[in-house]
């Protein structure tokens, strides 16, 4: 089960200049890829690409091959993508449909609009609850919800969906650290169950678990392979982006003069 | 296609002729306990407005029964625009609560949103978010933002959205900039040509014996109070014009013209529909800025029927005027990117519709 | 699909509609489909202005609001609030009939220029208890029905979900902007923006306000479409609804004979069958 994208770029609608180019990616289920790269590098533009909100809902031109398990999906309407992958993105409160007054029926608004049966629809919503362990929210309304608890729901919303392949576009951005950190542990429990999943971060300290991470730089890829390979190169600070803490201390103390493991081990404790 | 028009143009005219038959009057005076016998009322645009929403209905009806769907009024209704339709309805009615409540000037204010939707989507979107606007403002908005009397009016916010749709779809509110004086001049002498046109109608029909014909400035006796509201509100209607004029030569932005001539017609469409609703239900008071108005009209000598429409007259034309300029504004300052995805979009781009085709080599855009 | 119905199969671990959804509110009139609730309203605002008169409106008033009101046990809420909208109107409406009613003869106080004349005051009566009918009916509506349960039973009778998505939308919109309109004015009070003072300055004041809540909002519409769509909102046609309100078929007949009631009503007056 691969998401893949094949020498794929993409144009915005009446820019001269791609956006994207030549981008080669393969999502595994079950497996986490890192996107990083500075501002405007590209990364929210991929995440709309591999998504197919990009051409679809926001226009714009692309070339290359997308494709699910093999098979093209340069035709299939969004809605009939959107229950393949799931999309998130930076702000937790436009995410929301603002229609629902619980947190119940706005993650089964997916579900509803895709008239799956009733019992199926109520048999999402609550998995997609447990899934992310806000069940106990049921009730609430989305709106009073602190961030992360409102990231969470939109991320329930997209799970409700069963889609394969998850594309989250910075979802920490705009959260404190306790919200970061539900987060981040959603996400590898996810992978953990059989979700691929596609997150693109500037704090790269939340990539270090990943299976794969990638560096884009102007629209392209310059970086690709193990996050410990490539959020230790040396190249990073020149493309924008930053070193992971774990990284930074693992040279300082290389620097300082030995003693590396041992940090690594007290770090890991 | 054609059985769809001519079945619409059909319902629309019997619908005419039955309201002239039983309501359309021209007469002036007033009759507490007949309501609908209630003359002054002037009741032959609420007829064609009415008419208008019937021929839509048969219009939408022969499209079902031909082809199973309604794609000539769905395609107006993309995901788009159905977001931008409720924030539209909440600008309507925040500014148009403001203005009645709190700022008590002769304006309303409450159509923003509905011109918006109209021109950027259509004129069946821009009716809808007139139509929700009002009902919702009367029937589920909580107070201090309800409004008690909206929802009579629906049937207004309806045609002022399909007026701001087709203006929208001629391209009226597209930027015309750096123009030659010449063609500046001209659209300015065209734009007086029809305000001054328009005033002078309006004039006519006002101290015409319809109205009872003693309507005039002078208002005999003592009355200064209300010569002088009178004399604020023309100042009014002038200072709009002569801004928007201003902003023509300045600007160097033909659409200046445009503006102004699509905010007086629909200006006054709105207030010849809305005067008999206005005089039959609530005896031509909203509880507005406006009633300052109707008070003066009726103390220089008009009835019921003839100060709401006077009062109308005055309010609308500045009111949409002002309402146009604004959603104008609105559409500089949105990314060409955001307007262009809007079913109208492309009418309201500078230098007209794009340069995208739908293929360019290797380069293909969205096919689903 | 009529009221709430549960899984029959309640094995462990399976749960089903949750019972905080379509709750049943608290009264007879609170239980009542919210489509017959609509109709009620509409037909006493539309007939307390076909009746005209004095005693029509009030004994319309009495059947269809305080009655209603007083099963629903709101009398208290639905007086102050339905006062409170018509104030505005009811004030212009008095005032500018009471004394400004052309061919008035019967002359009872003077101030001025103008007078207060006793045929202006009966009209002004007649006008008030109108509004005042058209309020109390609207109100009624207001505090005894959610308006997602009539959206709800509007769309399970047919109506299209994207004209129900609208609809919702709308109503949760406008508390949204007007918070969003508050913090901007604190935000912009904090920078010297002068709120108080005359119109001119308050019109001025406005403007910093408005500017950036409607330019934010409609900033959002992209990411709004993109979030829509991601979740299935471009599917044509019908979608499923977990719960819909119940509706009997007494309320049925209620509401069609109501509308009837409404018809002759009309066309009585207007063939000038009655009065």
């Amino acid at each position: 089960m691969t998401l893949a994208l094949h020498d794929v770029g993409y144009r915005y609608a009446g820019a001269d200049e791609p956006a994207l180019l030549g981008i080669d990616l393969e999502l595994r289920a079950g497996t986490v890829v890192g996107l990083a790269g500075a501002s405007e590098s590209g990364k929210t533009t991929l995440c709309l690409v591999a998504s197919g909100l990009a051409p679809r809902t926001i226009g714009g031109r692309i070339r290359g091959r997308i494709t699910l398990d093999g098979e093209e999906v340069d035709a299939w309407p969004m809605h009939r993508l959107g229950q393949r992958i799931g999309i998130g993105f930076q702000n937790p409160a436009t995410q929301l449909s603002q229609v629902a007054a619980t947190v119940f029926e706005e993650v089964a608004f997916g579900p509803m609009n895709l008239a799956v049966e009733r019992e199926a629809v109520v048999a999402r919503t609550w998995s997609a609850l447990d899934a992310l362990r806000i069940a106990d929210l049921a009730e609430r309304d989305p709106r009073q919800l602190s961030g992360g608890q409102q990231q969470l729901v939109a991320m329930a919303g997209l799970l409700a969906m069963r889609p394969t392949y998850l594309v989250l576009d910075e979802p920490t951005a705009q959260l404190d650290p306790a919200g970061t950190r539900l987060v981040a542990d959603a996400i590898v429990r996810l992978a953990g169950d059989g979700t691929g999943i596609l997150v693109a971060e500037q704090k790269t300290d939340l990539l270090v678990t990943a299976d794969e991470v990638l560096v884009l730089a102007g629209g392209r890829v310059a970086l690709r392979g193990a996050p410990d390979e490539v959020l230790a190169d040396r190249r990073l600070p020149e493309l924008g982006v930053a070193r992971p803490a774990a990284v930074r201390l693992r040279r300082a103390a290389a620097a300082a003069g030995g003693g590396g493991e041992r940090l690594e081990a007290a770090l890991h404790d | 296609m054609l059985l769809r028009w001519l079945a619409a143009l059909a319902a629309f005219i019997v619908v005419i002729l039955i309201g002239m038959v039983t309501i359309g009057d021209f007469g002036t005076g007033i009759d507490a306990d007949n309501f609908f016998d209630t003359e002054g009322a002037n009741s032959f645009a609420l007829i064609g407005a009415i008419a208008l929403v019937v021929a839509f209905l048969v219009y939408a009806a022969v499209e079902y029964a031909q082809t199973g769907g309604l794609a000539s009024i769905a395609s107006q209704f993309d995901t788009r625009t159905i977001v931008l339709i409720p924030i539209a309805v909440a600008i309507n009615i925040i500014l148009g609560a403001t203005v009645a409540n709190a700022l008590k000037l002769p304006i309303y204010l409450d159509s923003i949103g509905t011109i918006l939707v109209g021109v950027l989507a259509g004129p069946v979107a821009g009716a809808l978010t007139g139509f929700l606007s009002n009902m919702l403002w009367t029937y589920v908005i909580p107070p201090p933002f309800q409004n008690g009397p909206a929802a009579a009016f629906s049937i207004v916010a309806v045609v002022i959205g399909v007026l701001a749709g087709l203006a929208g779809r001629a391209g009226w509110l597209r930027p015309r900039p750096n123009r030659s004086m010449a063609q500046l001049g001209v659209g300015a002498i065209l734009t007086v040509a029809v305000i001054g046109g328009m005033a002078w109608l309006a004039y006519l029909g006002w101290t015409s014996p319809a109205f009872g014909g003693e309507v005039n400035f002078d208002v005999a006796g003592s009355d200064a109070i209300f010569t002088v509201l009178g004399w604020l509100v023309m100042i009014l209607v002038a200072g709009t014009v002569l801004g928007l004029l201003a902003i023509l030569f300045i600007r160097r932005d033909l659409a200046a013209a445009y503006v102004v001539v699509a905010g007086l017609g629909t200006g006054i469409i709105a207030a010849l529909i809305s005067a008999p609703i206005s005089a039959n239900v609530f005896s031509g008071v909203t509880g507005g800025g406006t009633d300052f108005l109707v008070a003066a009209l009726r103390q220089a000598g008009a009835d019921i029927g003839a100060a709401t429409l006077g009062q109308g007259l005055i309010s609308d034309p500045i009111d949409k005027i002002t309402t146009f300029f604004v959603v104008y504004l609105i559409l500089a300052a949105m990314a060409r990117r955001t307007k262009a995805r809007f079913p109208q979009g492309e009418h309201l781009l500078e230098g007209g519709p794009g340069d995208e085709s739908a293929e360019e080599g290797e380069w293909r855009g969205a096919s689903a | 699909m009529a009221g709430r119905e549960r899984l029959t199969d309640a094995s462990p671990g399976i749960r089903g509609v949750p019972d905080f959804l379509g709750r049943p509110g608290p009264t007879t009139i609170h239980r009542l489909n919210p489509l017959t609730k609509a109709t009620l309203a509409t037909v006493t605002a539309v007939a307390a202005v076909a009746l005209g008169g004095l005693v029509g409106p009030i004994l319309l008033v009495t059947a269809a609001v305080i009655v209603p009101a007083l099963v629903a046990r709101v009398l208290g809420r639905l007086l102050r609030l339905s006062l409170l909208l018509a104030l505005p109107i009811a004030i212009s409406a008095f005032v500018v009939n009471l004394f400004f009613f052309p061919g008035g003869e019967q002359v009872l106080l003077r101030i001025g220029p103008i007078s207060a004349t006793a045929e202006g005051l009966a009209f002004a009566v007649e006008i008030l208890v109108r509004i005042l009918a058209i309020s109390g009916a609207v109100t009624l509506f207001y505090l005894t029905t959610r308006p997602s349960d009539l959206v709800v039973d509007l769309e399970r009778r047919g109506i299209s979900p994207r004209i129900a998505f609208v609809t919702n939308a709308s109503v949760q919109t406008v508390p949204a902007m007007v918070e969003r309109a508050v913090q901007i004015t604190a935000a912009q009070r904090a920078r010297g923006l002068d709120t108080e003072g005359s119109i001119w300055r308050r019109l001025r004041g406005i403007v910093p306000i408005v500017g950036p809540v409607i330019l934010g909002s409609i900033a959002e519409v992209e990411e709004r479409t993109m979030a829509l769509e991601a979740r299935g909102f471009t599917r044509p046609g019908r979608r499923t609804l977990i719960w819909a309100p119940a509706d009997t078929g007494l309320e049925a007949v209620a509401r069609w004979g109501l509308v009837l009631a409404l018809v002759a009503l009309i066309v009585s007056r207007v063939a000038g069958i009655w009065r």
